[in-house]
């Protein structure tokens, strides 16, 4: 087992972690290279939130070797803590501060020059748009708490980032904008891991993508080349004429599922060539369909796929 | 060290903030000038403390040995809520995580901790400091036996903060750690001396003795019996400890008054009239050992007039604050980090 890329980034290798009998983490390889977003995608209690622990140096784990911007996190633990900022995806704020302070609390705490903490904890206030840094912490949102959470994350200008649902909470503007500042810091050049329930929002930021089930990696993918779904996949159909899209779907023997003021729902087995062919079909049925797409992007397909598989 | 005042910094400021913290110190202050000003009517009734010049001279004395026991009592009690519930309180509401992911080591999160609530303990002292000066004023008090008490005072709170916080760091919910913080300050303060006396009465030692009876100067009976003994000079050790013994037996010399010995000589001896002196010498006094003393009535077991055994306080202060140093050496290894442990129940975010 050797560690590619021990000069930056995240590696890991057979990562295990139990607590007592419950085998939390049970084998987690993942790598997120310099400059890319990477995505850890898997259900409730599969391991992501451990394998965030293992990663920002709070838990040892029972085996495998991990490297966080190229240092062990249990044996340099603070050589890593220097280059890694983390999120929790749930975590208290000290509620009687202001933003201001809290960020320069945090500043001195990862041993900013006492000089450069007040313009340091401002930049951040910008940037995670939080306009008020004289309010204190528990006037705020649930969104402006996640985003100062990640303003804290941010303080070291860290190389790597832990991100453990970072999009909670958030607003749809919020999440745009959340979306554009992780591609923005890996474009950077950091390494940006984010653990998200939120497919599609993460298929658009993420470059690669690591699934984890029961406490494994079940796949490692560049977004761009997922592997196609396997099982039934919905696509949503729209027409001119809907009356008849639906004498058209039922001749060609394709059962819909729901109907309604958006489209119509069809379950397409076989994957893009069998969409493909059913769009072809149609055309030359002469329906005037002016939709025809998957529901949900390829990320959730093969998150589906991986947990239905699993079943 | 920079990384110890930012913790501690960012706690004594989370403690100003979170209560009324002005109601509450003035009423403390309020309550002990009563308390000081009570001692003081008390102790010039003209029957309590000796002749009217000797009042006037230990007044100041007297009122001080009260009144700082009254604050060290009140003190303890307020300092086990300073710190029962820091490192599990955090824990609970989540945000230690994000500052042992920090540069700053487990250590100094400890001792961070540990100097903002002994730091609140101590404003606490402080603001009777105004009173101890009303005491110096009526006279009989040396200014080193005022710092003296202050000092051993401060490091005696300092020792409730530091136990405190050992025990929210391993204990995982804030509540059983604040309840057993209290019992810890019961069991110092009383469980001591009730073990002290206790063991004192059940370790009774059988001596033997003799009475004698003269019927004139030259005929004498003399009558052999076998009583017990209590052998609080092997026991005292187990009353050290207690915050109060430490307290009282520490205090540099009290008030002294002149006494006319029966060949006629002046001599200067400890004015009977403070609660901290006498404390202290009948804290001496079970140190030492009891020896067989022979007079015209038989012989006996007993520890002989005037004779004292040593100090109590220098290994009382040091059982505490090793407990101390314990206590937070536990903190230091429980918010170590990255961590094979939890507590039961615990995340760690």
């Amino acid at each position: 087992m050797t560690l590619p890329d021990p000069g930056g980034g995240i590696s890991a290798r057979g990562v295990r972690r139990s607590f007592g009998p419950v085998h939390a983490v049970q084998g987690i390889d993942l790598d997120a290279p310099p400059g890319q977003v990477t995505a850890l995608v898997g259900p409730n209690g599969a391991g992501k939130t451990t394998a965030l622990l293992v990663l920002a140096t709070l838990l040892t784990p029972d085996a495998g070797e991990v490297r966080v911007a190229g240092f062990d996190p249990v044996t340099q633990a603070d050589q890593v803590r220097a280059r890694m900022g983390w999120s929790p995806d749930v975590f208290g704020l000290y509620d009687t501060l202001t933003c201001q302070e809290y960020l320069e609390v945090m500043a001195a705490a990862y041993r900013l020059p006492i000089g450069v903490r007040t313009a340091r904890a401002e930049q951040l206030l910008a940037l995670a748009r939080l306009p008020y840094p004289d309010a204190p912490v528990h006037t705020l949102s649930r969104g402006q708490k996640q985003r100062l959470g990640l303003a804290r994350a941010l303080v070291h200008d860290p190389a790597v980032l832990l991100l453990d649902e970072p999009a909670s909470g958030l607003d749809p503007r919020s999440r745009v904008e959340l979306r554009d500042l992780l591609r923005r810091l890996a474009s950077e050049g950091r390494a940006v891991l984010v653990s998200s329930h939120i497919l599609s929002d993460l298929e658009e930021v993420a470059d690669r993508v690591v699934f984890v089930d029961h406490g494994r990696t079940v796949g490692q993918h560049e977004v761009g080349e997922l592997p196609t779904a396997r099982s039934a996949r919905t696509y949503r159909l729209r027409a001119v004429d809907p009356a008849a899209l639906q004498r058209a779907l039922e001749r060609v023997g394709v059962g819909w599922v729901a109907a309604g003021h958006a489209g119509i729902d069809v379950q397409v087995l076989g994957g893009e060539a069998a969409a493909a062919r059913l769009l072809g079909e149609l055309v030359a049925a002469e329906v005037a369909v002016t939709a025809f797409a998957p529901v949900g992007g390829s990320l959730e397909a093969a998150y589906l796929d991986l947990v239905e598989g699993q079943k | 060290m920079s990384g110890v005042l930012t913790v501690a910094r960012l706690e004594f400021k989370l403690r100003i903030r979170a209560g009324r913290w002005r109601w509450l110190v003035g009423a403390w202050f309020v309550v002990l000038a009563v308390v000081t000003w009570l001692v003081r009517t008390a102790a010039s009734q003209p029957n309590i403390v000796g002749e009217s010049v000797e009042r006037e001279r230990t007044l100041g004395a007297v009122m001080f040995g009260v009144v700082v026991l009254v604050v060290l009592a009140l003190a303890l009690l307020v300092a086990p809520a300073l710190a029962a519930q820091s490192v599990n309180g955090d824990r609970e509401r989540g945000t230690l995580a994000t500052l042992q992911v920090t540069r700053l080591r487990a250590g100094e999160i400890a001792l961070g901790k540990l100097l903002a609530s002994w730091g609140t303990a101590l404003v606490f002292l402080a603001v009777t400091l105004p009173l101890a000066l009303w005491c110096y004023q009526e006279g009989g008090l040396s200014v080193g036996r005022i710092a003296g008490v202050y000092l051993v005072t401060a490091l005696l709170l300092g020792v409730v903060c530091s136990i405190s916080l050992g025990l929210s760091a391993v204990l995982a919910r804030s509540t059983t750690s604040g309840v057993l913080a209290y019992l810890t300050v019961f069991a110092l303060a009383a469980g001591t001396a009730i073990a002290f006396g206790l063991v004192t009465a059940s370790t009774q030692q059988t001596v033997s003795g003799s009475s004698r009876v003269c019927a004139d100067a030259t005929h004498c009976t003399e009558t052999s019996y076998e009583t017990t003994i209590s052998r609080p000079d092997r026991t005292w050790w187990l009353l050290a400890p207690n915050p109060f013994v430490v307290l009282a037996d520490s205090a540099p010399a009290g008030p002294v008054h002149g006494e006319r010995l029966p060949n006629g000589q002046l001599v200067e001896v400890p004015a009977d009239v403070d609660v901290l002196g006498s404390l202290s010498r009948e804290l001496h006094r079970i140190r030492a050992t009891p020896q067989r003393v022979e007079d015209q009535y038989g012989t006996a077991f007993a520890v002989p007039d005037g004779v004292t055994g040593g100090p109590v306080w220098p290994l009382g202060l040091g059982i505490d604050l090793a407990l101390a140093a314990g206590a937070l050496w536990l903190t230091t290894v429980r918010l170590r980090t990255p961590t094979h442990r939890l507590p039961r129940g615990q995340r760690v975010a």
